[in-house]
């Protein structure tokens, strides 16, 4: 077996990695391992860490728990609708041209072209705010 | 006509769907506006400009994607770009960080020193929690806030700050460590030193003596 022989400090400075679960992204990930196995203070030190951390975590999902006010909801809530309003208003444009060319026996074109333009506003009504009102 | 009714009915469909999945998640980003603003009137702005921009570019997200990293990434990009720009503060040195490792080689902690920050956890009030959370460095404070409370993967949060992922380990691992430190502090003025937990200790052996 062939590993590069690691002191206590460098083991106790990836500290992070082990509690993550991510010391496979350290390069000297097998040496460290190898040293801890051993080293009864660097095993008794991140069980330490751990518990630390374990309680770091319950502490400050404990602490900060705060609760939106009730009338933060509510004014997202209005400002959502109030964009969807704001959205919903449907412009139709709506255009078409007809075209007609005759030609009678005499060989005489006749050429007629109609256009049709139509314009649609839709607005959708907020059902939400009228109800709010 | 149908076509445009198709059209009509999923933006329709979009917005139900955005306050279905996305307004349950009010409470947790406020709790997370509290810590990145430190005040509650900005944590309430910067809340309601979080959901309306995600209702705007809520076409952009995919659905069956993660929607809560997305919308903890919304929060903290309009929190950077819109609340701190005015702040004008010194921001961490990236060569700073990098040498972290380095420059965190440690020592082991002795038994009294263990027992005395864990007998310091246990007893702080709440607002002294949120108190030393408060004063450690806004890039820790996030990272710390969005792994530990929220339960997001170092990958996640990379995403989510806008950071590579090695630098979100080493303000991991920065942040907590001043923020125990900021605890230890608010212990010692409490009188949860090492004083009190020496007889703590003591006071344990002696009811593990009295058991046996």
């Amino acid at each position: 077996m062939s590993y590069i022989e690691i002191q206590c400090g460098e083991v106790l400075s990836s500290v992070i990695f082990i509690i993550e679960g991510e010391l496979e992204q350290l390069p000297q990930r097998s040496a460290i391992e190898e040293h801890i196995s051993t080293c009864l203070p660097c095993t008794a030190e991140i069980a330490h860490e751990r518990a630390m951390h374990d309680l770091l975590q319950e502490t400050l999902r404990r602490t900060c728990n705060e609760r939106a006010p009730e009338d933060l909801h509510q004014a997202i809530h209005r400002q959502l609708r109030a964009q969807m309003a704001g959205a919903t208003e449907v412009v139709t444009q709506f255009s078409m041209t007809e075209i007609s060319i005759e030609i009678d026996e005499f060989g005489n074109i006749e050429h007629r072209e109609i256009q049709i333009e139509q314009t649609h506003i839709q607005h959708f009504i907020d059902e939400d705010r009228d109800e709010t009102r | 006509m149908t076509s445009k009714d198709l059209v009509l009915e999923s933006a329709a469909d979009r917005t139900i769907r955005f306050e279905r999945d996305a307004l349950a998640f009010t409470d947790q980003l406020y709790a997370a506006a509290l810590r990145y603003t430190k005040n509650p009137e900005d944590a309430r702005d910067l809340v309601q400009d979080t959901y309306l921009k995600a209702f705007t570019s809520f076409h952009q997200f995919e659905e069956g994607t993660n929607l809560r990293a997305w919308l903890y990434r919304v929060l903290t990009t309009t929190f950077i770009n819109t609340y701190r720009k005015d702040q004008r503060r010194p921001q961490i040195a990236q060569a700073e960080l990098e040498d972290w490792q380095v420059a965190e080689a440690q020592s082991h902690t002795s038994d009294l020193g263990k027992s005395a920050e864990v007998e310091a956890l246990e007893n702080l009030p709440d607002s002294d929690i949120k108190s030393a959370l408060q004063e450690i460095p806004e890039e820790f404070r996030m990272v710390v806030y969005l792994a530990d409370v929220e339960g997001f993967s170092y990958k996640e949060i990379a995403e989510i700050v806008g950071i590579p992922a090695g630098t979100v380990m080493s303000r991991l691992s920065r942040g907590r460590k001043q923020l125990r430190e900021k605890l230890a502090a608010y212990a010692k003025e409490l009188g949860y030193s090492v004083e009190t937990s020496k007889k703590a200790v003591a006071k344990a052996a002696l009811e593990k003596g009295d058991q046996s």
